[in-house]
């Protein structure tokens, strides 16, 4: 409590039970409740502990599965860029990712991308990418923008848009 | 602490003394090696701000360094400052610094260089800063209510592409007073508001250190180590300064009500922890206890005075809006981010994250808590103890748990008479470093 303690009243809460008036210092031979909380919060540390260490051992599962992905992109379009957009399946927490780069040289979104859909096991160091789309320079990544789909993007009906006269459209695919 | 109190003790050896001061070196390099490295610009970890480091770069180019701030170096800085910072722990709180004279002043030069430091670099991890700044023109400049409207209502203001993009159309989740002290920096400019911020960040976490030090002294532990406690922690400097965050400013309000209600001011006290909850709403978790361990009608007094003043200036200007504080507090709780415990313990337990019903089970968690302090309170629990365990069960429970949250319960930790608190905040603390980490151990290439 503070320096000086506060002065209740004497008869304020006198007709309580002892139990359950206020006090100003708590009562010695409050042991066992402190050793119960003692436990308690021991108990809930090792659980937040398990689950920490738990979170970065995915964490680091699901960043060797990015380079994965970013080594498969590299491989498929025989371009070594650094800006590389990932997204990952945030909603269902599943292995897809969609990968997108420039096709050219420039900014990230002001050439031409490739996005690659990118799922399964890792083998001989790549993932397969089961399908993919484009995207016209300076485009958002949505459905309006979207052409050109192949492999499963045509199944998910991905793409809104036709092709752009001259633009790239060749699928690219390694599985 | 209470191993500290003693000045009889032994005067430290040259060992003590040569570990204390290699712990402080490696505090300051590795915040000197954010702050330079982070102005180099171009890192995933700087969010982009308008040009404040042009004259850090030029020490960086008179120095040759040229490596900006990835994810391995500012992990390693971090945990080389954690583990300094834990060194150092180990030696104030054992109490084997306290006899020597030079402690005090050394402790204060090296927070006071931490925090100048921090606050030079450039803005670290977080865009709130921006938001904030963003919120303050709405109205200054667009003649906008920020409680009404998102930043995205003028969105051809310089700040708006500072801001980050889950925020843009969300209005003000903070309270009117601190939406009133940020007006001033609508009319600074785009560089002198981000200033204004890390000045008023700055003075806050001035002001709470040296309240700190204060009720340290008024219940009988080592000021200077709970400045240590507090001013040198990782989180805080490189988190909660590096951000500028206004968390400092109700903090400051907060150590004010714990050090008017120890010299016995329980109305200005309770008035302090109101405008504290004016600025962040949790703070407001602090009135219970006070008023469950002190009994006094001048605490009621004191929060409605606090309360009518700030709304009868806040009126004119916001409306209801601003004092409707419940509704941002429940739509901040619906968030949820990678960093919180529950969701953690969801992915552990195979879920995917964390859900609504989740939610419902965190906040009955939670009021379990509440009531058990709420009674060991009122039977004769240290308040201040039980409003910062409070707190904590706040920033556990929270699926929207951020750095500068685990912030809150610090100061309070360092004055309060259950040693336990310090050691879990410390303990959650360091739990969220570890959950840092993993770029650490796989680096995406």
């Amino acid at each position: 409590m503070s320096a000086s303690a506060p002065t209740a009243p004497p008869d304020r809460w006198r007709r309580l039970p002892e139990w359950l008036r206020p006090r100003d210092t708590e009562r010695r031979g409050r042991g066992d409740l402190r050793r119960v909380e003692s436990t308690l919060l021991v108990l809930a540390f090792l659980l937040l502990a398990a689950a920490t260490v738990y979170d970065v051992v995915r964490q680091v599962h699901v960043n060797e599965r990015l380079s994965v992905d970013l080594h498969t992109w590299r491989a498929i379009t025989g371009n070594d860029l650094k800006n590389i957009s990932i997204e990952q399946d945030l909603a269902h927490y599943t292995t897809r990712d969609v990968l997108c780069g420039n096709l050219g040289a420039g900014p990230p979104g002001t050439q031409p991308q490739v996005c690659l859909i990118i799922t399964g096991p890792t083998a001989r160091g790549m993932r397969a990418a089961k399908g993919g789309f484009y995207l016209p320079p300076y485009f958002q990544d949505k459905r309006t923008n979207r052409y050109a789909c192949w492999g499963t993007a045509v199944g998910e009906n991905l793409c809104g848009l036709s092709t752009p006269p001259g633009a790239p459209d060749e699928p690219l695919t390694n599985g | 602490m209470e191993a500290a109190r003693g000045a009889e003790r032994a005067a430290p050896g040259r060992a003590t003394l040569a570990l204390a001061g290699a712990c402080a070196l490696v505090l300051v390099v590795a915040t000197l090696e954010v702050v330079l490295s982070g102005a180099v610009g171009h890192s995933p970890l700087i969010p982009g701000s308008p040009g404040l480091t042009g004259w850090l770069q030029a020490i960086d180019r008179f120095v040759g360094f040229y490596e900006r701030l990835g994810f391995r170096m500012y992990l390693i800085a971090l945990l080389c400052f954690a583990a300094a910072y834990g060194g150092l722990l180990a030696l104030v709180l054992r109490g084997r610094l306290a006899a020597d004279r030079r402690a005090a002043k050394w402790a204060i030069v090296l927070v006071a260089a931490l925090n100048a430091l921090m606050v030079a670099g450039p803005i670290l991890f977080s865009t709130d800063v921006f938001s904030y700044i963003d919120y303050a023109r709405l109205g200054v400049l667009h003649g906008l209510d920020p409680y009404l409207h998102g930043p995205v209502a003028a969105n051809g203001d310089g700040i708006y592409k500072y801001v980050g993009d889950d925020w843009r159309k969300v209005p003000t989740a903070y309270g009117p007073l601190y939406t009133l002290l940020s007006y001033p920096l609508g009319l600074l400019g785009l560089k002198g508001a981000v200033w204004g911020a890390k000045a008023m960040a700055l003075a806050a976490s001035a002001g709470t250190l040296a309240l700190t030090w204060r009720c340290a002294r008024s219940r009988g532990y080592d000021p200077p180590t709970a400045l240590l406690v507090v001013g040198a922690n990782p989180l805080y400097v490189l988190y909660g300064l590096g951000g500028a965050h206004n968390d400092l400013i109700m903090t400051f309000f907060m150590m004010a009500a714990v050090a008017l209600a120890f010299v016995d001011r329980d109305g200005p006290a309770a008035a302090s922890v109101v405008a504290g909850a004016l600025v962040k709403a949790t703070v407001a978790a602090m009135l219970p206890f006070m008023l469950l361990a002190r009994r006094r009608m001048s605490i009621v007094w004191g929060a409605l005075a606090a309360l009518v003043a700030v709304a009868v200036v806040s009126y004119p200007v916001f409306g209801l809006h601003g004092l409707d504080v419940i509704s941002a507090l429940n739509r901040d709780a619906a968030l949820v981010s990678t960093d919180s415990f529950p969701n953690e313990i969801a992915h552990m337990l195979g879920k995917p994250g964390v859900f609504p019903a989740d939610h419902t089970l965190l906040k009955a968690a939670l009021a379990i808590v509440v009531l058990h302090l709420m009674w060991r309170t009122w039977r004769g629990y240290d308040w201040v103890a039980a409003s910062g365990w409070a707190l904590l069960a706040i920033a556990v429970t929270s699926t929207w748990l951020l750095a500068w949250y685990t912030l809150w319960t610090l100061p309070l930790a360092v004055v309060a008479r259950d040693r336990r608190l310090l050691i879990a905040t410390l303990a959650v603390q360091g739990l969220f470093v570890i959950h840092q980490t993993a770029p650490l151990f796989s680096p995406v290439t």
